[in-house]
């Protein structure tokens, strides 16, 4: 190997590790810290929900809406809109989310109605479980 | 692949005509050493100070409540916080002994002669814009050493009679050193001090582009100490050409200023950290003692062994005075130190004296 393409060879190698080295920290760096979860359930008192409303709530840094319907019973999903993020509300009347961005629409199973939305709203499993709701 | 791409861009950006015109073509005097790319690495190190320095905003809170504790998360917490926080505050203390070298070799060569007094200049105001980088940063850690650092700068003003009250409170914005304090420094350091030091480095290349490399004194052409009356740039035709030879020499410092950090990482992370700096502000206790950083030790000496404080402050100001308007004061054009032996005791003096005053400083 000539003497100039070894010195190159070289200057490759070491560019790369000195790269690779400074690239993974940075990018270890940037990543997301991951937050303990405090609890794996929630828990919540029935009486605070009445029949035919629903509340906000935050749910492993998630925001969910917990709806009290009188035929379905006690159901919980992300407020997270399949579309492009923004967050649905619960339109009691209609029975149905709707995303205040781009109007996308959901059923009370969490399924696209009309709109943009590709997928259906995450649904966390509920169970009551005497006064308490229980939500994961 | 990588020469199709290459080809590619060449095609269309003649990128190897900016290299030959711009890089292989500008040369340096022949035989210009490492001394020379003290400048080069300088930029290079304050390339690494911003890039840390915007890793670290990621995670930073500019709040007193939050301050502290978002740095001890970065330290403990975000993984290999501690290596850019490290990397970021190490440097901030060796970008400065890097100036302090280049200033040193500038000065020793006589580079500062005309037609390169600008280039001083700009040079000399860089210096100190990164010292106001220094003072700005250690705040934003918010612990009892820069808390009460901060304080004692911040009250140096007040020694000026009249208006030196008002300019304190305007630069803590208020009365003491508080959330404000820390607010307006915070912005000063993250906005207005690299957008300053950009533009100055700017006009410190453009200097150098235009006046060319300033000749070694001891190899420089007859007539060259001359007074000049047309513009005349510095060819050095038969010189160095700036890439690759003076790009791998300053590689090889850079390699040195970045071992230099890990060394003291690894071996004294403790250096220039104190105790005092890992507590946080407690604006209701004063500490013992407290020393400004080694780089302030020289002048805060001086004000030290002043009784007059106004006086103490003064002095100050003249020296800073005389240092960035040194090219019009030294009214010789010799350009060899060797030949002149009142400015090489006045240059070896200099040193000696701030070196003795920050080793006195810090007892």
């Amino acid at each position: 190997m000539k003497r100039r393409k070894f010195l190159k060879t070289l200057l490759a190698f070491f560019s790369t590790a000195t790269l690779v080295t400074i690239a993974y920290p940075a990018v270890r760096f940037l990543s997301p810290l991951k937050k303990k979860i405090e609890s794996k359930k929630l828990v919540i008192n029935r009486n605070e929900i009445a029949a035919g409303t629903a509340k906000n709530m935050i749910y492993q840094n998630e925001p969910i809406v917990v709806v009290h319907d009188l035929t379905a019973g006690f159901l919980a999903f992300s407020r997270v809109c399949t579309h492009l993020g923004c967050l649905v509300n619960y339109n009691g009347e209609e029975k149905r989310f709707i995303c205040p961005c781009h109007a996308a629409n959901f059923n009370l199973e969490g399924n696209v109605i009309s709109g943009p939305a590709p997928k259906p709203l995450v649904r966390y499993p509920v169970l009551v479980k005497g006064e308490n709701i229980v939500i994961g | 692949m990588f020469e199709r791409t290459r080809q590619w861009i060449e095609v269309r950006l003649g990128i190897k005509e900016i290299i030959d015109s711009g890089l292989r073509e500008f040369y340096l005097p022949r035989g210009a050493g490492f001394s020379s790319t003290l400048g080069a690495v300088a930029l290079v190190a304050f390339l690494i100070q911003a890039i840390s320095g915007i890793f670290l905003l990621m995670y930073y809170i500019p709040d007193t409540a939050h301050a502290f504790m978002s740095v001890r998360i970065i330290m403990n917490k975000v993984p290999y916080g501690w290596l850019f926080r490290s990397i970021h505050m190490m440097g901030s203390n060796i970008i400065l002994a890097v100036l302090f070298l280049h200033l040193v070799v500038t000065f020793y060569r006589i580079s500062y002669k005309k037609p390169r007094e600008l280039t001083w200049i700009s040079g000399a105001i860089m210096f100190f814009l990164i010292i106001l980088f220094c003072i700005s940063g250690s705040l934003l850690s918010w612990n009892q050493l820069s808390y009460w650092s901060t304080t004692i700068v911040t009250y140096i003003p007040t020694l000026i009679p009249g208006i030196g009250g008002r300019i304190a409170e305007f630069i803590r914005g208020g009365q003491y050193v508080s959330g404000s304090t820390l607010n307006r420094f915070f912005a000063f350091h993250v906005a207005f001090l690299p957008f300053t030091l950009v533009c100055m480095a700017a006009f410190h290349l453009f200097f150098i582009g235009r006046t060319g490399f300033s000749t070694n004194p001891g190899s420089s052409p007859e007539g060259d100490s001359e007074p000049q009356s047309v513009y005349k740039r510095e060819i050095n035709a038969n010189g160095m050409p700036f890439y690759p030879d003076y790009l791998l020499k300053a590689l090889v410092l850079v390699m040195v200023y970045l071992a230099s950090i890990f060394f003291i990482m690894t071996f004294f992370p403790g250096l220039f950290q104190p105790e005092l700096a890992t507590v946080q502000a407690d604006p209701a206790m004063t500490p013992d003692v407290i020393r400004p950083p080694w780089y302030f030790l020289a002048p805060y000496q001086i004000v030290k062994l002043i009784p007059n404080k106004f006086l103490g402050i003064s002095a100050i100001l003249i020296l800073v005075f005389i240092f960035v308007f040194w090219p019009f004061i030294d009214g010789v054009n010799e350009r060899n130190i060797s030949k002149r032996p009142l400015l090489r005791v006045i240059f070896i003096l200099s040193i000696t004296v701030w070196l003795i005053l920050t080793v006195w400083g810090g007892y």
